[in-house]
């Protein structure tokens, strides 16, 4: 009997899992296709472009050695960034609540910190073309200071992503934690029960300041505008992505996509008390949350410029205080 | 059509190198991808910064002396299959600049591009039109979609 | 404000730029010293795009150097033909038509439009904001056409030639009403555009005191154009050139010499263009539009100044049998790049690029073999 449960909760995992990674290919193409596109007045992309064909694509291009002075590290970095959204997904549906050890906030948090320290890896580790290694010469005879040390924009990045380590996914972690205010325990089975017998935490006050700080903190763990400080394009292009080529880069890709599923799952979870799987219609309450989140980054990124440390530093503050407000009020 | 060719065919990335010359072609080129009038992405075209991701390079402009080393360090940053495409009459022929000297040699002028990196198609203009950027890189669909 | 100073002293890093860049279209290097993130120090490596046009235009045909001048720049492009022109115009006391007179005004602000319209998209986007960058975009192409209809080409229109303007760019009626009716929708536009991008809190404050540009350090480093009048000083050669006598229009200043200085003074002096090209459309006179009247003989140095989108444009040449002696051209992108190199201290690295972006730099005009004469 106890074989056949466990042989069924890892079917039903796998299924689930392989459902909502297909969804999630969908979704860079509709944040590109229906809200950046629509707001600019064009046609864009196809839906299935920039988040399915790319990926495919680049399967298909030839590898090349990463300019990195630990190749190998390198490479392995977003496969480990991959694993690490999958094993969030698991943890989030109902089969992983028998394992308390998984199915926490806790094991949430570790784990998407695990995501940020590999931007920091990424980041210190790419040696990209673009910046000191371009053949131009610019230190010759007459050039001012000749003798200062010269780092890669990919270093910027990873001091960037440190320091959004360091202070920037707060607002994200207050918001994890705000439900457990509730429920009294960090263990997600007894946040979805709680939930599910007093009705969604959403539509508490507490629970809706605490939305705001999580979907604030949604945007930075996506590095999505107005956030996206480790890959602003007008200084460090790309940052921690620079040198991915092939399947690498192909693997990034679907992360994103990925990634952005399983955030918004996650605040399914946390905040309505509904963990996706396959075999009840409330995946679809699941999927309609991913979606409400992703046209909501696509509208405000859509309009927002890249912010320097002068804006990220009082939103990050504003941000982080709405939380702490959101967890006094739920514990009052 | 394997899925190869399908995936291939539905995003190209683009990348642009702008080499000397009069910057005119340069913002023909940048205004047809940004621009809602042109719109490149509608057919599944995006422009990108990174060599690494590139498909298809865009070079415009002469080669000048300093721009002949970056141009190539870039050409072998971009992973196979890769295709050039040369924009402008400076990229094809090195444009007024290379030409109004008559027999004698420019020495500012290292172009045009064919003599650096292979090119695979060009796009005649001075400045090129939008639209035949556009039909240039489209016109390459063919090969990219074979090359393996 | 204080001027500004590098600090060369506290110096950590240096981060290098470029040639090819995404919030540089042009191939220029930089190399940003910084401290912390905060730039320090600048140093801007231009020569990248040396053609050696002077080198190229010397001994050739006045007209032929005249159509190459052309090849110097693709956003004033037509700012250069317009110029040498009128050196070899001025050095050979030629008279010009009314009508051409009339016909290259309406040009040179069209193609001011065009290029402040280049630069508020480029600096949208060096603001990594797609959407207004791409709403000016679509504004532009307005211009862009209308510059198409009338030149026949969407970048080097070689409209004027010695003696006034080629036959084939006069203005007929169908032509003039569609210059009037796009100035509509041209203004229409750029209304709303300015209305939304003030009403945008977050832009602005991002902008705001971003790239400063004290005005005392502006006129030490002899900036000129749009640079030079966003930090407050109404310096407009089109006040003084003969062309613009009929027309009136005023010279926009702005205060405070930072980004967002710099994009308002060229929203608003895009619809003093706008002004100008209306009154030209009203009175353009009839009759010719080139004068071939006109002999050639050797000449002395001339030179001659003209406002151009970016600035003064200064060219000078000797005529020698009808040949070209001696060109020398400056551009006003030469004078702006100390201003580039000043504007970005003090800030983030991520707005380092936005000020460089803000004095509007024209690398390809730039690039020419420079003397400094210390006096």
């Amino acid at each position: 009997m106890f074989e056949s449960t466990v042989l069924y909760s890892i079917l039903a995992v796998a299924v689930t899992v392989v459902i909502c990674f297909l969804i999630s290919t969908l979704l860079p193409g509709i944040e590109r296709k229906y809200i950046h596109a629509r707001i600019q007045q064009r046609i864009g992309p196809p839906v299935t472009s920039p988040g399915i064909m790319a990926p495919i694509k680049f399967l298909y291009k030839k590898n090349i050695k990463p300019s990195s002075p630990v190749p190998g590290l390198y490479k392995i970095l977003p496969i480990v960034c991959f694993l690490v959204v999958l094993c969030l997904l698991i943890a989030l549906t109902p089969y992983a609540f028998a394992i308390p050890a998984l199915a926490s906030l806790v094991a949430v948090v570790g784990l998407l910190k695990v995501e940020e320290i590999c931007y920091v890896l990424m980041g210190a580790l790419s040696k990209s073309i673009m910046s000191v290694r371009m053949p131009f010469p610019d230190r010759v005879k007459g050039a001012a200071h000749l003798n200062t040390t010269r780092s890669f924009i990919e270093d910027i990045s990873a001091r960037r992503s440190l320091r959004m380590i360091t202070y920037g996914s707060f607002p994200m972690y207050l918001a994890l934690f705000a439900p457990v205010t509730q429920a009294r325990s960090i263990f997600l089975q007894d946040i979805v029960a709680y939930q599910q017998a007093h009705g969604p935490f959403l539509f508490t006050v507490a629970g809706g300041i605490a939305a705001i700080v999580f979907f604030i903190g949604y945007m930075i763990i996506l590095n999505e505008y107005p956030f996206s400080i480790i890959k602003a394009k007008c200084d460090v292009i790309e940052g921690p992505y620079m040198e991915y080529a092939s399947k690498y880069r192909s693997i990034v890709f679907i992360t994103r996509g990925f990634l952005m599923f399983t955030l918004g799952v996650l605040f399914s979870v946390l905040f309505i008390g509904i963990p996706p799987t396959i075999f009840s219609p409330t995946i679809l309450i699941n999927i309609f949350v991913v979606l409400v989140f992703v046209f909501m980054m696509g509208i405000f990124s859509a309009f927002t410029p890249v912010f320097t440390n002068r804006q990220l530093l009082p939103t990050i503050i504003g941000a982080t205080l709405l939380g702490i407000l959101a967890i006094v009020l739920g514990l009052l | 059509m394997g899925i190869k060719s399908f995936s291939r065919a539905r995003a190209i990335h683009v990348m642009l190198v702008y080499t000397g010359g009069c910057n005119g072609c340069d913002i023909e080129i940048v205004n047809s991808i940004l621009s809602p009038r042109f719109d490149a992405e509608q057919y599944k075209v995006f422009l990108t910064w990174n060599p690494r991701e590139a498909d298809v390079l865009v070079v415009t402009g002469p080669v000048t002396h300093l721009n002949r080393k970056p141009l190539e360090a870039i050409y072998e940053a971009i992973p196979e299959p890769k295709l050039v495409v040369a924009a402008g009459s400076c990229a094809l022929m090195g444009g007024v600049y290379k030409n109004i000297h008559g027999d004698i040699p420019s020495e500012e002028i290292e172009g045009p591009v064919e003599n650096i990196i292979p090119v695979a198609a060009k796009v005649p203009g001075c400045a090129v039109r939008p639209q035949d950027v556009l039909a240039g890189v489209v016109t390459l669909l063919p090969t990219l979609l074979d090359a393996d | 404000m204080e001027e500004k100073v590098p600090r060369s002293n506290i110096i950590e890093t240096e981060i290098p730029l470029g040639t090819v860049h995404p919030a540089a279209l042009e191939p220029y290097r930089v190399r940003l010293f910084v401290e912390d993130e905060i730039v320090q120090e600048a140093e801007i490596t231009i020569g990248v795009n040396h053609r050696g046009i002077e080198r190229i235009m010397e001994g050739l045909p006045v007209e032929k150097g005249n159509a190459l001048t052309e090849k110097i720049c693709g956003i004033c492009s037509n700012s250069h033909v317009w110029n040498s022109c009128r050196t070899a115009e001025i050095g050979l006391d030629i008279e010009i038509p009314e009508r051409a007179r009339y016909i290259r005004v309406i040009m040179g602000e069209l193609e001011r439009l065009h290029s402040h319209f280049l630069y508020l998209a480029h600096g949208c986007e060096t603001v990594a904001h797609e959407t207004f960058s791409m709403r000016v975009f679509y504004l532009r192409e307005i211009v862009m056409e209308l510059l198409a209809m009338i030149g026949g080409n969407r970048v080097q229109y070689g409209c004027p030639i010695i003696g006034g303007v080629r036959p084939r760019c006069d203005l007929d009626e169908a032509k003039l009403l569609r210059l009037k009716t796009d100035m509509d929708k041209i203004e229409e536009g750029l209304t709303g555009f300015a209305d939304r991008f003030l009403a945008d809190s977050i832009l602005i404050s991002r902008i705001t005191g971003v790239g400063v540009l004290p005005t005392k350090q502006a006129i030490r480093l002899a900036v000129t154009g749009p640079t030079l009048r966003a930090t407050g000083v109404a310096r407009d050669l089109r006040t003084t050139m003969y062309e613009y006598d009929d027309f009136d229009f005023n010279v926009v200043t702005q205060p405070d010499g930072d980004v967002k200085s710099n994009l308002l003074m060229r929203v608003l002096e895009s619809f003093e263009s706008i002004k100008i090209i209306r009154q030209a459309i009203a009175n353009i006179p009839e009759g010719k539009v080139v004068n071939r009247d006109w002999e050639m003989f050797d000449t002395d140095m001339i030179e001659s100044y003209i406002e151009v989108p970016r600035g003064t444009l200064y060219h000078s040449y000797y005529l020698e049998s009808g040949r070209i002696r001696h060109c020398i051209i400056r551009t006003p992108s030469m004078a702006n790049i100390a201003a580039m190199q000043y504007a970005c201290i003090g800030d983030h690295i991520t707005d380092a690029q936005l000020s460089i972006v803000q004095c509007d730099p024209c690398f390809t005009c730039t690039d020419r073999a420079i003397e400094i004469i210390r006096r």
